[in-house]
Order: C-alpha cells, then structure tokens, then sequence
C-alpha cells in the first residue's frame, strides 16, 4: 500500500493523475497484487485470446460497417465492391469473417479447460452461466453476421435457423414473422439483424465480457489441480501458490497472444476460406430464394448442434433437442457432484466419461457438414444419444469417482 | 508441459492441414480434371482476358471489375486494353458488362447467363474447366444440341464449339440397387470420342481454356497474389515478436519455483 | 513434485538483460502495431471508384455565350468556365494595388495560367469555383460597378457568406477575409470549342 503512496508522492504526471483517478490503486489490485495460481499451463491462453479476438472483431467490424449497405437490394454488391475497390478492404473484410471462426475456436477451447479442471464448479458457478451468457450471445452474433451479406448460403440458413422457431407451440408461426418482419426474409431481416449485429449485440457482449472477468475476479482462478490456492496463504497474506498476475501472466500471455496472431496470419493471408468451412462456397453467389445449395449446412461452429437437429426424424422433437444440448451446459456445475474439481484427481471412469464427450462434440461437428443421408443418419443418431448421455452419466460418475485425496500444493514444473 | 503444448499445437496444426487437405480435394468422377492454372501467369492471364472479351462477354458480365482494374492488374497497355477489353460505347473505367440485356437472355435461353464475378470461388477454377471441356453431342436437347457432364441439362450452348469442335460421348450400361430392391439400369460415363472437329487440337484447347479459366481465378479474388506475398512478411515478422516475447517471458519466469 | 523448500541459492537477477527484453519486445509490438494501424488508416483513401468518378470531366464549349459563365463538376469540386468578353479582359488590368496577390505568386495555378490573364486561353477562365476563405460557392457579380458592390467595382466574384471579393481572373481583393486566389484547376483544350478539365495539355493524349 505505502509503495503506491510512494509512487504519487514522486509528484509530476502520475502523482496529479492519482489524484484524480485510481490508476495506481488499479495496477495494484486486479495486476501486481492480483495473485494467479503458478500453475497455469497451455489450456488457459485461451480466455486472454477470446478478449483479443472480441477486439479484432470490433476493430474490423468497425472499417467493414463504413462500407457495407445493409438491405437486401445493396448488401451483396456493396461487400464486392469494398474488396476489390477500397484500399485494404480486401485483407480486413476476411480478417472479419475469419476472426469470427477463430473467436468460436478459441471459445471452443476455453470451455474444455473448463470441463477438464472443473472451473464450473462451486464458488464459479456463477462466472460458467455468465460465460454461457456470453456464448449464447456470440452464437446470435455470428448467426446474424453470416446473413448480413445475403449471399445464398446466408439466405437459406436464415431461412433454417428462423423456422426453428416455428416448433414452438401456439406461438411459433407469429414468432417466426416477427423475427423476420415480413413474409419471408428480406429487407425487413437483413437490416434489424444489421443493428443488432453492429451495435444491440456487442454492446452486450462487452458487459456480460466485463461480468464474467469481474466474477472471476471475485473467486480468483482455478487451476489444472482444481485446489483452492487462497487456502494456504504464505506469511505476506499470498498464497504460496500464487504469482502476481503482472508481470508474470501478462507476459505469458503476449507469447500467446504472437502464436496465435501467427496461425490467425497464416489462415488470412494463405487459405481465409480455409477449404469452405471458414467462407462457405454458396455464400459466393448472391440470395436466391428460387434455388437452395446443394448442401444446406451452417458454419462449422453450429454444426453440432445442427446434427443434433437432423438426427430426429420430428422437427419439433429435433429443435427441442436442439435447444436442450445447448442447455445442457448450464447444468453442468450441479451435475458434477465430485468433491475435487480436476480431471487429474477424478477416477478412470471420468476420464473416459469426458474424453468421450470431447470426440463427441467433434465427431457431431464433422456429420453436422455432411449431407443427411446414409451411414450419416445413423452416426448422428448414435453420437447424439452419446452426447445427452454424458450429462446424463456425470451425474452418477462424478459422485463415484472424484472423491480421492488431492495434493497440498499445486503440481508446478518450472519454464 | 512441453508435451502438452506440442499436443495441442499439433492438433491445431492437423486441423489446418486438414482445411487445406479439404480444400484441393477433387476428382471424384473419372472424367473429372484439373485446371492447373496459375495466377501468377501474366501472360496466361491476360490471354484468358482477351479470351473472354471475345468469347464470353457476348452473354456474361463481369459485373464487379473495371476495364482499368483488368488492365493495371495484367499489365496491358492502354493501346492493347482499348483494342482488345474495352466494348465499343464503354469507358475504361466502366465495370465489364454483357453485350446481351439480361432480360432478351433469359427469354432466349430461359435462364439468363449469370455474371461470372464469383464463379471461381462458388464453384471452384477446377469445376470451370471441366464445364468448358466436357460438351459432348446430344441430340436429344433440340435447342443447343449438347450437354454437359459437369452440368447436365445446361441451357448454355457450346459457345466454344468452333475451337474444340463438338464430342461424341460413349456410355456403359450399369445395373444396381434402387430404393425399392430393385434392379436399377443406369448409364455411366466411358470417354469421349471425337466427332465433329473444331480449329484447335486437345492440347491446344486445354490451354485456351486453362488461361481463361485462370482469368476467372484472378477476377474471382484478384488481390490473392498480393495478398499471399505480404502474408509471407506478415507471418515472418510475427515469429519474430513471439520469439522475442518468449524471451522475455522465459527471463522473467526464472522468478517462480 | 515441485520444490518448496526455501532455496539458498536464488540465482542474481540480471537487470540489464531484462531491460533489453523489455524494451525489445515493446519496440517491436509498437512497431508492429504501426504496421496493423497502416492498412486501417489507408482504407479511408479514396477508393477506386471514386478515382474513376474523378476522372477528367469535358465541357462543350460552342453553345457557351460571351460572358456567360457555365458551372461543372470535377473531383467532386464545382468548376466555373466563363466565356470572357473583350471588356472583362480589360478591366483585369488597373486595379494591382488594390489586389493582395496581383501576380498570384501565393495561389495554386498550373505553371501555363501564371499570366496577367490567369488562364490557358484568355477567352476562357477556368477556376475552382470555392472561396478561398471557408469554402463557400462564390456568386457572380460580372457587371462593372454592381449596385451592391460600389462605383468602381470592375466585374468578378463576390462570396455571399463573409464577403471576399475577386476579379474576373479569380483574383483576391484586399480587404477580404479569402487571402488566396481562386484556384485554377488543370486543364486544356481539344479543338476549339472541347474543354478538357484534369488534363494538362502536356499529359493530353494519355488516358
């Protein structure tokens, strides 16, 4: 404390910036004297990535809406002519579109961390619903910017998506029109999504962004080990455990955040269609509601859940489904009735449980690109039943399994 | 800790790989080829340019790119670009338009000739080729005469019909499960013979079309090359903060234990 | 497992290496970061339609009449073409004093509209039809001694929002809150009666 004091009493610019707002106080609490957990291994680069890319996002966002007409009869020609004619746009527009597979790579990937070392688990429940929040609102997002373009992959699977809401009983066909504001997708559609996609979503993203890292601020981190490292605090009140976030974790975090901008390059400059699952092949042709592509699929990030979707031969039954797997994952911190939070402390039996559901996740990923038909249909069916099934079995296994001695300290190699 | 990261950069890594695996796949029928054209041939290009001005642009606009853009980016003189680009009435730097209004096309042939922009990325340089080599007779088609093995029942004509002349295509009788049980007989693909004979040999034809087809390519995404060379740049100076940034990070962890 | 016990031995931390790191790294992340900025910042340049549309804009000049003026757009700039009469020609000369920059050696002209009759062809004045002040469009006043002006008044521009005042060859008077001539855009002349605005007669020909 008296080292801040120090600091504004050395007087000049930061003394007089003190005075008026909290920096100091700031670097002190949430950086050199927040304490992480020294622990963290490569899993958790991707919380710090997933803010990176919410910024890429919004700094690109923001050239590409200078150019881009919503509306049905300007949207498609205006995204040509800003790649080919105004200067750059041909490198920023697909680092949009490509950031957007990326954010949900990323998202992806921080939520395994979480599944793997039980971050969901009691004090954080609260910081995994908020997290949900947030990816609940970026799947909107990204939805509502696919079809801005109105190319005829964003038609068609607007198409798909909204007559989701059809399913739901007494209410959905009056639903279904009020989403699009007209009798089918137009105008009407294309230009309520461009305000919510621009300004209403990412508003909001940024406050749930700022809950959840305040909520995580609150319990402090969990770690590989899943022990609490504010249980033994060392003679300075810290916790033995503990390093302060600066500068070690912001350094660590810069070497991630140079990796990543590597791949992120790599993809951009080299294969942004990356082979039609980043910028999918009938979204090059302009809206056509006369003629639907030969393979209604969405973005990859959507497709487990869009298998899931296909695999009941009942459309209502199929949505609900639907809806329930993506539901599912707030659960998850009362299904989990382990005593110890990490992968490494829980029996075989989970390990099992939960790297089922990981390759899962991603087998349902790969059918939900394919066509629905022949030794599809039966995979997804199969993979689907496997997916509610880990809830479903968690609850049992986790009572079982997770309840062996854990370690004092954690599990630390140095590098 | 190191096994652990090379896992997951390697998976990482695998991915890509797969998305680029994923990408050049092709050539799932027999008769299905490669065009094997590269955009960073000028020279192609800019014949695949005239070739399209002369043979093309009759029905198919190119509606997104200019004269000018065309010229600058091939490197033809404003001499040759006048003479050999620019439609008669037009500007250099007017957008490429089709010689046919939309609506005369669309009542002569039923469906208008769309603009061919995007083709190369909605379809892919591949697919193009093989549409542009694969007309074979058909008499059964009373208004063009042909059809196509990589769009059957086209309504587009075989424009090119003087260059490459007009084949003759050979079929195998099949037989095999329908939906029902049931015996199905269908007719499979065996190769073309030749029939009527245009100007150019096979090989001959194969280029004229591959440098079109590379044309499409370039006016599909035509900052590609630009975009591939700075990436190299961009990925090298990347590595090189990482590099620099684990140094740092290393030196300061010496801290923990 | 991990090493607890307090270690004697903690090795010296090296400062000076550090230092380098720091300032290695931040120097190249401001250095890269200024790269990103670049293709950002350049987007806002003038995209290739709008250098298209800024294209040089031609003029028919045979239905324009003595003393008449004729207004066009180039590059998104209004362009006055007045057809000058043989009195307008004159009425250039006599009044250097009360001009502040009377052989417009401040003002923005191509090297052949550096003459007392600021233009290519003295028939006909071409010039950027914006007040060198604040931007406003300067009005008309070709009639020598104009009732709202004053008896001596020789005919040329006058500006409606803060009052500068300028000849028939775009010329500043003193007293006017403009301190610049009209500026005078490249141009020049294909035949007798084709007027060519963009375009110097020296680059006439390329495209």
């Amino acid at each position: 404390m008296s080292a801040v004091i120090d600091q504004a009493n050395k007087g000049g610019f930061r003394a007089w910036l003190n005075k008026r707002l909290p920096v100091d106080q700031f670097i002190e609490d949430q950086l050199t004297g927040y304490y992480a957990p020294k622990n963290f291994n490569i899993w958790y680069f991707f919380g710090s990535l997933a803010l990176l890319v919410f910024v890429m996002q919004i700094v690109t966002g923001i050239f590409v809406t200078m150019h881009f007409k919503p509306g049905e009869a300007t949207a498609w020609d205006s995204v040509q002519y800003m790649v080919r004619e105004v200067p750059y746009m041909w490198l920023i527009q697909p680092m949009h579109a490509v950031g957007a597979s990326f954010f949900f790579i990323v998202v992806y990937l921080h939520m395994a961390r979480a599944m793997l070392y039980g971050s969901y688990k009691a004090p954080r429940e609260l910081l995994w619903i908020i997290g949900m929040v947030i990816y609940l609102a970026l799947m909107a997002e990204a939805f509502m910017g696919y079809v801005l373009p109105n190319g005829n992959m964003s038609y068609w699977g607007a198409q798909v998506i909204i007559n989701l809401f059809g399913t739901i009983p007494g209410i959905g066909e009056a639903l279904v029109e009020w989403i699009r504001g007209d009798y089918g997708i137009g105008d009407a559609t294309l230009t309520r999504f461009f305000s919510l996609h621009v300004i209403a979503v990412p508003f909001l993203l940024a406050l749930l962004i700022a809950l959840h890292l305040v909520a995580l601020r609150q319990t402090g981190s969990n770690n590989p080990d899943g022990i609490e490292i504010k249980e033994r605090l060392g003679g300075d009140g810290k916790p033995v455990d503990g390093i302060p976030f600066h500068p070690y974790y912001t350094l660590k975090d810069i070497v991630g955040v140079g990796l990543f901008l590597t791949l992120f390059a790599i993809v951009v400059f080299f294969v942004p269609t990356f082979g039609g699952l980043f910028m999918e092949a009938p979204n090059f042709e302009p809206a056509n509601p006369s003629s639907t592509p030969e393979h209604i699929a969405p973005v990859w990030y959507f497709t487990p859940y869009y298998a899931i979707l296909r695999a009941v031969p009942d459309q209502k039954i199929g949505a609900l489904l639907m809806a329930l797997s993506i539901a599912a994952f707030l659960f998850l911190p009362w299904l989990d009735r382990a005593k110890n939070k990490s992968i490494r402390y829980r029996g075989w039996a989970s390990k099992i449980l939960l790297g089922t559901f990981f390759v899962t996740f991603l087998v349902l990923m790969w059918l939900g690109l394919k066509p629905a038909d022949g030794i599809y249909v039966l995979l997804a069916r199969i993979f689907t039943a496997l997916y509610f099934a880990f809830f479903i079995l968690l609850f049992f296994v986790s009572k079982a399994d997770g309840n062996g001695p854990v370690p004092d300290r954690v599990t630390y190699h140095a590098h | 800790m190191p096994t652990k990261f090379t896992t997951v950069f390697g998976v990482f890594a695998l991915l890509i790989g797969a998305g680029v695996v994923h990408a050049s796949e092709g050539g799932h029928a027999g008769w299905e080829r490669e065009a094997g054209n590269q955009v960073t041939n000028i020279a192609s290009l800019q014949r695949g340019a005239r070739n399209f001005m002369a043979y093309c642009s009759g029905c198919h606009s190119l509606r997104f790119i200019r004269y000018s853009r065309v010229a600058a980016d091939l490197k033809i003189t404003d001499e040759l670009r006048d003479q050999y680009l620019v439609k008669p009435g037009a500007k250099f730097t007017d957008y490429i338009h089709s010689s046919m209004p939309p609506a005369d096309a669309a009542e002569w042939f039923g469906k208008a000739p769309p603009d061919l922009s995007l083709v190369a990325r909605s379809r892919s340089p591949d697919w193009i080729f093989n549409f542009l080599t694969t007309f074979y007779a058909d008499p059964s088609n009373r208004q063009t005469g042909v059809n196509n093995l990589a769009l059957p029942g086209t309504a587009m004509p075989h424009v090119l019909a003087n260059l490459q002349g007009v084949n003759n295509a050979t079929w195998t009788n099949e037989e095999h499960e329908g939906p029902g049980g049931n015996a199905v007989a269908t007719k499979a693909f065996a190769k073309f013979e030749p029939g009527v004979s245009g100007s150019m040999t096979a090989e001959q034809y194969d280029i004229f079309v591959r440098d079109t087809v590379n044309f499409l390519d370039y006016v599909g995404d035509p900052t590609q090359v630009e975009r591939q060379g700075l990436g190299i740049w961009v990925v090298l100076f990347l590595l090189m903060f990482t590099g620099i940034a684990y140094m740092l990070k290393t030196e300061y962890w010496k801290d923990v234990h | 497992m991990s090493d607890h016990a307090a270690d004697d031995t903690v090795p010296e931390v090296d400062e000076s290496r550090r230092k380098f790191l720091i300032a290695a790294t931040a120097g190249t992340g401001a250095v890269g970061a200024i790269l990103t900025a670049v293709p950002f910042v350049a987007s806002w340049k003038p995209s290739e339609s709008a250098r298209a549309a800024g294209l040089p804009t031609e003029v028919d000049l045979s239905k324009l009449e003595p003393g008449q003026m004729a207004t066009v757009f180039w590059r998104k700039k209004q362009v006055y073409v007045v057809r000058r009469t043989p009195e307008m020609l004159a009425s250039l000369g006599g009044h250097d004093g009360e001009l502040k920059d009377a052989p417009s050696e401040e003002s923005e002209q191509p090297e052949y509209t550096k003459n007392p009759a600021r233009a290519l062809r003295p028939d006909v004045f071409v010039a950027i039809g914006t007040c060198t002040h604040l931007g406003c469009l300067p009005k008309t006043r070709f009639t020598p001694g104009d009732a709202t002006l004053s008896a001596d008044w020789p005919g040329g521009f006058f500006c409606p929002c803060h009052g500068s005042k300028f000849d028939l060859a775009g010329r500043v008077f003193q007293g006017s809150p403009a301190s610049v001539n009209l500026v005078i855009p490249p141009y020049s002349f294909d035949g007798e009666n084709r007027l060519i605005v963009g375009v110097d007669p020296a680059q006439q020909g390329a495209a």
